[in-house]
This record gives C-alpha cells, sequence and structure tokens, in this order.
C-alpha cells in the first residue's frame, strides 16, 4: 500500500544519556543582547546544541531575532536566517523544499540537514498560524517549528499576544482603578491546536527549559522522526513577568508544578505525560497553588484573591475536566451537564 | 545661539528605566519653572530595553528655541554638563549595544563639570572603577541605596527628586533648588518629596578628581569594520567553534571554552557576578547547562569557570547549583578585573580560598537581594529603608 508521501532520511539523532552526555560544543554562544536570565535565549542554546553541525535556522521577528544579530554580532555557529514575523511556517517548508531539489540536481551534498525554524509566541501562536498550519500538512518535508514563549511581544516592550496569560499586565493591558483585569482572554493552547488539527504529524510536544536535558531529547526526536514537527516551549520573562533575574529556572519549574505548563509529547499519536506532569496526572504529585507562581511576578502585582482563585478554579478545570487533562479542553457531554 | 545644557543619566535598563524618566522630565520641567525650554528623551540605540543593560537618558535645556533645535538635531548630546549614574557598578564604565565598546562614565562629561552617583561607598572606593581621564572634573556622591524596580512596578523610594535636588547644587545655572520644589508641589503633589529634595541639595558635595586619578584599566574597544570588509548581501560571520585550553600550571589541555563574541561583551551589564569555590564543586554540569549566556567554559579538571565576558549576572547559576556556597553571587563593586577565577585557584589554591571566604561574606543572600520584583508588595517593603537613608543624606 503505497501513501505516496515522499520521505526523506532524517539525521536520526539519539537522546542524550545524562547531562554528563551533552557534548560540550556551542552552536550558540554568549554575546547577545538579552536581557539578564533570558529563558529564550536558553532555549536557542539548547536547541541547537541538540541539533547539532548539520543544521540550519530560520528565525522570525521578535527577540530571538533583535537581540542575536543587531549591529554586525552574532551568537550563532549555525547559519541562521532571519524570516518575516508570521513566516516560520512557510520559510521551514520553503528552505526544506530548496534543500530537496539542490540535493536532487546535485548542487549540494545528498545528506539530511536539519530545518529548524523558531518563532515567538507573536510570531507563531498569532501571526504565523496559517502558515504552520500549512506546512503541518505537507508531510514530505522534515522540519521543526520551535515557539518560543514568553507570553507576550517582549521584544518591543511587552504587548499582550494570543498566549498571555488571563490578567496580566502588559503595555496594552495596564490595570485600571475601574477595571483591574484588562486581559479576559484565556492562554492559547497552541501545541493541541497542531495535534488535533493536522493528524499526520509525527511530533508535537511542549517543554520547558527548567528541564534542560529532557528538552534538548525532546528536539532531537522531533527532528529525528521525520516530517513536519511542533515544539512548543515556555520561558519565563525577567523583563515582562517582572522578577528577579535569578528566579527565571524556578519559575519554569513553577509553572510546571502548579499544573499551568502541562509537559507532555505526542509521538505518532500516542501521548505521553513526562516529568512532574505525569505525576500530577497520575495523582503522585499535587498540584502546587497557583498562587505560589503569580505572586513571585510583577505582572500579577495587581491580583487581588478574587483573581488568583478565578486563575486556580480555571487550572483545576483543565484538571478535573477535561477530556484528556490539561491538554484537550472538551467535556464528554454527560460531565459537563 | 545662547547656551545648551545637557545632562545624561547612565542607567540599568528595565529595572531604572521609569527613574531615568522620572528625572530627566523633572530636570525639563524644573528648567521650565525659570523660563527655559527643554526636552528629554532616551538613546535611541539602547532600545528596545533589556534587563540590566547600561542604557541612558538624556534632558537638554536651552534659553530659546533656536539653540533647543540645533541640540535636539544631534542623536545624542556629544558633551553634558552633568552625568548622573544610577547604580554604582556602572561606574565600571557603559556599553552600550555594541559599536561604541566599553565607554568610561565620565565619557561625555565636560571638563571640571561633576558626574553624579547614587552609591552607598565613598569616592576612593568608586575611583577603583571609574576610569582615568586626562582631564580633571568633581565626583559628588548622593548617599543611597541604588533604587532597582521592575517594569510594572515603581519603587518610590524619592531618588528621583534627591537626584533632582543634588543637580540643583552641582549646576545652579540650570535651575534653582526653587524651582525644584515648584516641580515637586505642581506636578507630583508631595510635600515629603520636597523635603528629600532639600536634604539632598544642602548635604550634596564633590571632591575633585585630579587628571589620570582613577581606574588604569584599558577600555575594551574593537575596530568597526570599513565597508570593503563588510561581505555580499546581508550576510555577517558566525560565531566558530571553540575548543579545549591549557591549564595555566600544568600545561595539560582539556575541557572547552566556546567562542566569545569579538564585538560585545557584558563587563558592564553586570550588577553581581558568581564566585565559584571549584573545591567544592561536584562537575554536576547544572551551571553550565543552564547559563543563558553559554558564559562557563569547561575547565581542564572538568570544573566550570564562569567567563567574565560573557557572564551578565543573572544568577540562575547559584540558583541551580546543589551544593552551598559553591556559587556565590557578589556585588560587581568588590571586583576591579575580569581575570578568570580558576586560574587564579590554579596558581595558588589556598590564597583563593582565602580571598573567596572574605569575598563570599559579602554576598546579600538569595532570598534578601532583588532587581525586581520577588513577590507582592516588596517594592513597598524596600522603600522605608532606602527613604531613612535619604533622610540623613
Amino acid at each position: 500500500m503505497s501513501t505516496f508521501v515522499d520521505e526523506k532520511p532524517t539525521q536520526n539523532l539519539e537522546a542524550f544519556k545524562g547531562v554528563k552526555k551533552v557534548p560540550h560544543e556551542e552552536y550558540y554562544t554568549s554575546g547577545h543582547r538579552t536581557c539578564q536570565g533570558c529563558e529564550s535565549a536558553q532555549i536557542m542554546k539548547l536547541m541547537a546544541k541538540a541539533a547539532g553541525p548539520r543544521t540550519i535556522v530560520l528565525g522570525s521577528t521578535g527577540c530571538m531575532y533583535v537581540a542575536n544579530t543587531s549591529y554586525y554580532a552574532t551568537p550563532w555557529g549555525l547559519p541562521w536566517m532571519h524570516t518575516q514575523l508570521g513566516s516560520s511556517g512557510s520559510s521551514a517548508l520553503g528552505a526544506a523544499a530548496a534543500f530537496r531539489v539542490q540535493m536532487r540536481k546535485g548542487v549540494m551534498k545528498d545528506e539530511p540537514i536539519n530545518v529548524i525554524a523558531f518563532c515567538g509566541d507573536g510570531g507563531g501562536a498569532d501571526m504565523g498560524l496559517g502558515a504552520i498550519s500549512a506546512t503541518m500538512c505537507h508531510p514530505d518535508y522534515n522540519l521543526l517549528i520551535l515557539m518560543y514563549d514568553n507570553e507576550s511581544y517582549a521584544n518591543t516592550d511587552i504587548q499582550i499576544s494570543g498566549t498571555s496569560p488571563y490578567g496580566v499586565n502588559t503595555s496594552f493591558s495596564t490595570p485600571g482603578k475601574i477595571k483591574r483585569i484588562m486581559n479576559h482572554r484565556w492562554k492559547k493552547n497552541v501545541a493541541p491546536l497542531m495535534l488535533v488539527g493536522h493528524p499526520t504529524v509525527k511530533y508535537v510536544g511542549t517543554i520547558s527549559t527548567s528541564y534542560p536535558l529532557q528538552a534538548m531529547n525532546n528536539v532531537r526526536k522531533a527532528l529525528s522522526i521525520g516530517g513536519p514537527t511542533f515544539i512548543h516551549c515556555l520561558n519565563p520573562c525577567p523583563k515582562g513577568w517582572d522578577f528577579d533575574p535569578v528566579l527565571s529556572f524556578e519559575l519554569g519549574e513553577l509553572a510546571v508544578n502548579t499544573g499551568i505548563w502541562p509537559l507532555y509529547e505526542v509521538e505518532n499519536g500516542k501521548l505521553k505525560l513526562y516529568g512532574k506532569t505525569e505525576q500530577i496526572a497520575s495523582g503522585r504529585f499535587k498540584r502546587l497553588p497557583v498562587r505560589d507562581y503569580l505572586l513571585k511576578q510583577g505582572r500579577f502585582a495587581h491580583f487581588i484573591d478574587d483573581d488568583i482563585d478565578y486563575f486556580q478554579s480555571k487550572i483545576d478545570e483543565m484538571w478535573n475536566k477535561w477530556l484528556v487533562p490539561g491538554i484537550i479542553p472538551l467535556q464528554r457531554e454527560i460531565e459537563a451537564e | 545661539m545662547g547656551q545648551l545644557f545637557a545632562v545624561e543619566v547612565i542607567y540599568r535598563g528595565v529595572f531604572q528605566k521609569t527613574l531615568a524618566k522620572n528625572i530627566t522630565r523633572g530636570i525639563v520641567l524644573a528648567a521650565h519653572n525659570e523660563g527655559k525650554l527643554g526636552i528629554s528623551f532616551g538613546r535611541y540605540g539602547d532600545s528596545p530595553e533589556r534587563n540590566g543593560i547600561p542604557a541612558k537618558s538624556f534632558a537638554i535645556v536651552a534659553h530659546d528655541e533656536q539653540t533647543l533645535e540645533a541640540g535636539m538635531a544631534q542623536y545624542e548630546p556629544k558633551q553634558v554638563d552633568l552625568t548622573v549614574v544610577l547604580d554604582d557598578t556602572l561606574c565600571k564604565g557603559a556599553e552600550s549595544w555594541a559599536w561604541y565598546g566599553l565607554q568610561p562614565a565620565h565619557h561625555a562629561l565636560k571638563p571640571g563639570h561633576t558626574l553624579l552617583v547614587v552609591s552607598l561607598e565613598d569616592a576612593p572606593s568608586l575611583l577603583k572603577n571609574i576610569h582615568r581621564r586626562e582631564e580633571p572634573y568633581k565626583l559628588g556622591i548622593l548617599k543611597g541605596v541604588t533604587s532597582f524596580s521592575g517594569m510594572w512596578v515603581y519603587k518610590d523610594d524619592h531618588t528621583d527628586v534627591r537626584v533632582l535636588g543634588a543637580i540643583a547644587k552641582a549646576v545652579p545655572e540650570l535651575f534653582s533648588l526653587a524651582a525644584v520644589e515648584k516641580f515637586i508641589l505642581e506636578k507630583l503633589k508631595n510635600s515629603l518629596k520636597v523635603t528629600s529634595a532639600h536634604t539632598a541639595f544642602e548635604r550634596f558635595a564633590t571632591v575633585e578628581v585630579k587628571a589620570g586619578e582613577g581606574n588604569p584599566e584599558k577600555l575594551f574597544a574593537f575596530g568597526k569594520p570599513r565597508w570593503e570588509d563588510m561581505r555580499g548581501g546581508v550576510s555577517i560571520k558566525g560565531q566558530p567553534q571553540g575548543g579545549p585550553y591549557a591549564d595555566p600550571v600544568s600545561g595539560k589541555v582539556g575541557g572547552f571554552r566556546p567562542a566569545r563574541n569579538e564585538l560585545f561583551k557584558k563587563y558592564s551589564t553586570r550588577t553581581m557576578r558568581p564566585v565559584v569555590n571549584f573545591s567544592t564543586c561536584t562537575k554536576c554540569t547544572l551551571c553550565w547547562l543552564n547559563c543563558p549566556d553559554a558564559s562557563f567554559d569547561v575547565t581542564p579538571d572538568g570544573t566550570y569557570d564562569a567567563n567574565l565576558q560573557a557572564c551578565c549576572g543573572c544568577g540562575i547559576c547559584e540558583e541551580v547549583c546543589p551544593v552551598k556556597n559553591c556559587i556565590s553571587m557578589v556585588n560587581e563593586s568588590e571586583f576591579h578585573d575580569n581575570d578568570s577565577q580558576w586560574a587564579k585557584f590554579r596558581e595558588d589554591k589556598n590564597s583563593y580560598l582565602k580571598w573567596l571566604e572574605t569575598t563570599i561574606a559579602k554576598a546579600e543572600p538569595i532570598e534578601k537581594r532583588s532587581h525586581g520584583f520577588r513577590y507582592r508588595g516588596q517594592y513597598q517593603e524596600q522603600a522605608p529603608e532606602a527613604l531613612e537613608i535619604a533622610k540623613k543624606g
């Protein structure tokens, strides 16, 4: 039975077996102009390390474009190209297609090359969603789209994006005296959007920079499995979230431990929760109250107890009522009543 | 054309953004009370601002419109009548978003004019960090805790009006204390702040800094590429791969040092730096793995050495390190070089460990210090302490 899908081999990157086995080589090194404690830069470093030298990276506009290329200096040790804000999907597809043609024509050596396009939450969850969706429907091309999510348009000084959490203070949702909550939208659930909407995609997952080994291994898995793949990474942003840079790591952990940021991967249609998320789902770890996470951040400094309770109730709902807890926001008819 | 007054405020990006804006705004409005015209603006090249980067804000004031317009036509004032440094670790200089290299704090200051630093330290210890200068100038210290806040919350500890009070004394031609008082009462509507401005005016004193006095360190600089050095299209050279390096004592080659960006260093981005105890390091890799700036060199003996060209002082390494006091973040003003700590450790282990002990004794514990917001209401809690110092002057 033929599927007519023209698959090409990938690099088959095996998982790093422990932190001590992680190679020393850096393909995204120092000298970028990010904030102190920037976790978005951290995921770039991990992503480049995981992908290795035979990789090209395409970056759509955002912090990780502006802070990494301005004034003739760059931390990149991999070929990197800027692409427009909404075009991480189309540029990844175009690059993968171009490689295929060049290799077929003998212009370049026929070898598997990793194609990674990254986008911020603005470039991915808002503007680039259509292009990413289109790319996810092309099973013939091997590529990874990695969305680093700092929950706002952080580069241009923190404007609200589709993944900004409920009630957050941003340049576009400054709390007022009469109306305290200026962002009443709930965070867009992007990874499930990709996995449910594009049934042939072989790998969709979420990662966190506070679990660096796991994050790198998931990137390696996504690059090895073939076809278009998607990873959503949550990156605490000390500037926009307004916390001491030293807390970057801890907030990433708290997001997972409070159940706000579930860690999972879907490999060939099989869902696997991992880390603390798996322990939460199986009842071996009790979710921490969201208060612990919210009150460490200046962007929630205007929250009163009511707001925290509402936030908590939404997270409880996500774990107690959703068809696939933490992931798919459907409820069975009988339970919803 | 009349006289153009210019004041520059050097501050820590994001943490002091609102503070710097309030000060330059205050300068213009206070001068306006004496019939002068002015405008305040931030340096374009610093935007979008990042946490901790040295950034600049300016106020220019003139008696007539034409002079002001001439000043506004410049990208930034080339010479200033007063430089305000809002965080004393910036006395080590300010490296903006490249092309400038590292500039000393008094880079634009007219000879003989005042460099105003908000600090709890005294002039001799600040001059260990402020670079040498061929022309003499004055150094004035406004006693105060460095006022840090975050993107969304402002810590109102009166630093803004205290700086204005001190400026009235340092540059009396710009505006008088009465003009500052009028500005505070009319715009800020806070009589307590008037008292703070008065105290600052009364207590503010300067010391003469002689030519050649100060830090002899050579400033980090680089050659700018000429047009014929630039490559086709808009492509630029990437970073090469790093490699092993030699132990300064045994000569053993090993470990790994990543390539370091030649055009941009983080010397002036730090307010703290990690101090590593190499003898208790368990080689767990966590500091190295979790550093967003890839700033750790893997030493030939397998420990991790924070490379101070690349470290921006976020403190994540201290947070993730599982060994107590193995990595401690210490205020940048305690250090006067950017040399490798591991090399010093290798050269003389015992004296390094002794130095380490006295140095980390000065470290503020993680629970106490704050660059930004740590929990709800913390800024309000911090303000009284700063206000106490403001009152004493």
